[in-house]
């Protein structure tokens, strides 16, 4: 592999592990503070995506349809934790694996009514659709860089918010000790609504943004569920900063074993994982 | 004085920074009651899981009938004798009394990997766990769910359970706590009988308690061995009344 | 003691099987339904084992279809092609090698617990997924055939035929009845009566000197190989594997199976697969958007319904005495 080659490669791995972060740490902060798996998390990225695809032509505005899209996804968000999540608390895994296999199926049969099952795709926003030049014969795309730096920005944000804000210090706090939490006098229930919002939200936002660099098809949702799984797995769960780690690991490594181990590139980052599991059942960073 | 049966020798337990207990040598000896008593923190209940395996110790060795037991796993703990009660009840408590103890009964008999045995066929665990129910004094509650016997009873179902195991080394960690007088005083009545077979090592809040049962008794401050020796020795001892003293909670 | 749990159960397995057995009668000539139920016979298998494991051993798997496609794959990749093998030989193989394989995934997967197994049994499935869905030598997404159905003579008596609907019917049948027995049993045993103590309270379990992993392994092992032949029915009876047949919904759904049978009664996986299965041909029938009403079904349950149908059949059978 040559040196220009290698860092398109790199860049793509780069890129690919930062929108994962994105997906990954909403899913890992729902757990972190309120102890529950989502597992239609991977949905609202599908829906995500698709959401921007119908606002983007009916409003000819990407921008604008990001937007709709985002607020969209919030108001879901907030809407499931209201109504269903909220039945959930105190109950065992095994009804938090199940309720939200339902929301799977409903928003699977939601996307299959509304959009089709046939492929489709959003066009690249015409400020960001150029391409820089690498070397004389290779150019990587604006979009791509505008995504990771769109997804470090928000990592940036994430962070001086947990440690700098008074919801911040609820949710470490909530991580840690959730009795603890409720002990301070803090609204517990509005903490749980704003944090699953917000959760759902930046899956939502990773579907939104990757939605014209991928085809959206059915199914697009578990896919990125499982290999966030993979991240939060081998990050530890409940930890934001082991998701940022192994969604860059996991994301470089699949990248790459796609360009050099052709034949068994999807399997790759599931043997990292159960390698990592063999030395640290925890994962990395356990919290 | 008979023979020592346990012993720890520079037994460390340090998590993160804080010293829970700190090169700590002590001594039991069989068919007798050694308690050890201490402020609330000093460490009492992380030298007895240390004692039977539940956390690894940071340094230190512990000597099990003069063999090195430091270092195996919890479970392997029991099966060499050294049996514990746990401070927050902990049964099985959809099950009868009678099958509480046959669990701990079968583990010593074995055999537990047989898929197609009845676990009703062997009398010998039966019988084993009826002993145990008798010499706790549940023998009329051994059909009865152990959800639904008094708490007492439930504390002395878990001592019960340690007994079927067979061990030679009790573990009791706070066996009173939570309870009436009355209650208290069977329990008592119970350790009295216990301690001329067992070596017991017993951590209890219980003061008077402790004075009427121990053979020996340790206190223990901030991790450390303060004094080892006789209940009277003890109650007299100047050392151990100042460690107390900033302690109201706790009395002599 | 008796050999049923509950009064339910007793009325309900005693129901099962003599109605079941006259199935193909009923269907003199229809073998579509036959077949149908032949296949709920197999997922009855299936859903009892990860109830098994689920329910009687507390271990939360949601990568169960893992091993009930690589009952049907192991079959296909070990059978030479063109010629006919004979099934209980095969049988065996093919277990012995799922015990293997889940021996060894085990070993990996039982390391963690809760939401931990969780994610990890899903991943593992994914990545034997993936493994087949992108092999060009087991046939990628399209899977294998399976030319000839194995003969079935034990010491020279051929008494069933795999060709002929009914008398695969049978074989399901008797597979399932044999299944459920031998769980019975194996719940009942010394060895049953550790797992029952695992899982109410691991911690203590550990404290009486048993080693907890080594019998989560077991069970482990038993419920995927288990799993396992179920596959490989599912195989012999559609002549093919494929991915889909691991696929997480296939897992998803078995676990919706299990619970909507009530967990942890064994028989219940039975009700559930024929109530689920039964509910998802009906409204399939009438809407292509399925999904849409069982998803709602499932969270409907899983908000009202907290002992599965079982706990219903239990109070009907007992009478509303509360």
């Amino acid at each position: 592999m040559d040196m220009s080659l290698f860092l398109v490669q790199l860049l793509n791995g780069v890129q690919y592990g930062l929108l994962l972060f994105l997906i990954a740490s909403g899913l890992t902060l729902v757990f972190g503070v309120m102890g529950i798996l989502n597992l239609a998390h991977g949905s609202m990225y599908m829906i995500g995506a698709y959401l921007v695809y119908y606002f983007a032509s009916a409003t000819d505005s990407f921008l604008l349809a990001v937007i709709i899209a985002c607020v969209i996804a919030m108001i879901i968000g907030i809407i499931i934790e209201r109504f269903l999540i909220i039945h959930l608390y105190n109950r065992d895994h095994l009804d938090q694996v199940l309720l939200t296999v339902g929301l799977i199926f409903i928003f699977n049969a939601a996307q299959s009514f509304i959009w089709g099952n046939d492929p489709l795709g959003v066009e690249v926003p015409e400020l960001l659709s150029s391409s820089i030049q690498l070397t004389d014969i290779v150019e990587y795309p604006v979009y791509r860089l505008f995504l990771s730096v769109l997804c470090i920005g928000i990592a940036l944000a994430m962070y001086y918010v947990i440690n700098n804000t008074k919801l911040g210090m609820m949710i470490r706090a909530g991580e840690s000790n959730r009795e603890m939490v409720e002990n301070l006098g803090v609204d517990i229930s509005k903490l749980f609504t704003i944090v699953f919002a917000v959760g759902v939200t930046l899956s939502a936002l990773a579907g939104i943004v990757s939605a014209p660099i991928v085809s959206l098809v059915p199914g697009m949702g578990e896919r990125v569920l499982i290999s966030c799984f993979v991240v939060v797995v081998i990050g530890g769960m409940g930890s934001i900063k082991g998701a940022f780690v192994a969604a860059l690991l996991v994301g470089i490594v699949d990248t790459f074993a796609s360009v050099l181990l052709p034949g068994m590139s999807s399997m790759t980052i599931y043997l990292l994982m159960a390698l990592i599991l063999i030395f640290k059942p925890q994962g990395l960073f356990k919290s | 004085m008979s023979e020592c049966v346990l012993q720890a020798e520079n037994l460390s337990k340090h998590w993160g920074g804080l010293k829970a207990l700190h090169e700590f040598n002590i001594k039991f000896y069989d068919k007798s009651l050694h308690s050890i008593v201490g402020p609330n923190g000093a460490g009492k209940s992380t030298l007895l899981n240390i004692l039977c395996g539940t956390y690894p110790a940071t340094k230190g060795v512990i000597l099990y009938k003069g063999n090195n037991v430091t270092g195996l796993k919890s479970y392997q703990f029991c099966r060499k004798g050294i049996g514990r009660s746990f401070q927050k009840t902990n049964i099985f408590k959809a099950s009868t009394c009678l099958e509480n103890c046959c669990i701990a009964a079968q583990q010593r008999v074995g055999g537990s990997f047989n898929l197609f045995k009845s676990r009703q066929s062997s009398q010998f665990i039966k019988q084993i766990a009826s002993d145990a129910l008798a010499q706790v004094g549940l023998s009329g509650r051994a059909d009865t769910v152990a959800s639904a016997i008094s708490y007492g009873e439930q504390r002395q179902l878990e001592i019960a359970m340690v007994l079927a195991t067979d061990p030679q080394v009790l573990l009791l960690d706070e066996p009173m706590a939570g309870m009436g007088h009355e209650e208290s005083l069977t329990i008592i009545e119970l350790l009295k009988q216990l301690k001329q077979r067992y070596c017991i090592v017993l951590v209890e809040h219980d003061m008077d308690a402790v004075f009427e049962l121990s053979d020996l008794m340790t206190v223990m401050v901030d991790g450390q061995h303060l004094i080892t020796d006789v209940v009277d020795n003890i109650r007299a001892n100047p050392l151990v009344q100042e460690a107390y003293l900033g302690n109201d909670d706790e009395v002599f | 003691m008796s050999v049923f749990s509950t009064k339910a159960e007793k009325v309900f397995i005693l129901a099962f099987f003599f109605i079941a057995l006259g199935v193909p009668l009923f269907f003199n000539e229809n073998t579509f339904y036959v077949n149908k139920i032949s296949t709920m016979l197999i997922l009855s298998i299936f859903v009892m084992s990860l109830d098994y494991l689920v329910g009687k051993t507390g271990l939360i798997s949601l990568g169960h279809a893992m091993f009930y496609g690589l009952g049907g794959y192991l079959f296909a990749i070990m059978v030479p092609e063109y010629e006919e093998v004979n099934f209980w030989i095969y049988t065996f193989y093919v277990m012995a090698a799922s015990s293997v394989i889940a021996l060894i995934v085990g070993l990996i997967v039982l390391r963690t617990s809760g939401i931990y197994m969780i994610m990890i049994t899903l991943a593992l499935a994914q990545m034997t997924f993936y493994f087949f869905a992108d092999s060009t030598e087991y046939g990628g997404l399209d899977g294998l055939f399976i030319y000839l159905k194995p003969e079935t003579s034990i010491f020279g008596l051929n008494f069933l035929d795999l060709d002929n609907e009914t008398h695969f019917y049978y074989l399901c049948l008797l597979s399932l009845f044999n299944c459920y027995v031998f769980f019975k049993i194996t719940l009942q045993s010394r060895f049953g009566r550790v797992i029952d103590a695992v899982k109410e309270n691991p911690e203590r379990a550990t404290a009486l000197g048993y080693n907890i992993f080594h019998f989560r392994l077991v069970a482990y092992v038993l419920s995927s190989s288990l799993a396992a032949y179920a596959g490989y029915l599912f195989s012999l009876q559609y002549g093919f594997v494929n991915p889909t047949m691991m696929s997480w919904e296939v897992s998803a759904s078995a676990l919706v199976m299990a619970i909507l049978g009530g967990l942890g009664t064994v028989f219940g996986a039975i009700l559930g697969v024929f109530v689920y299965e039964s509910l998802h041909y009906g409204i399939e029938h009438m809407t292509q958007y399925w999904m849409f009403w069982m998803g709602s079904l499932i969270i409907v349950m899983v908000l009202t319904l907290k002992s599965g149908i079982a706990g219903l059949v239990e109070k009907l059978v007992t009478g509303k005495r509360k």
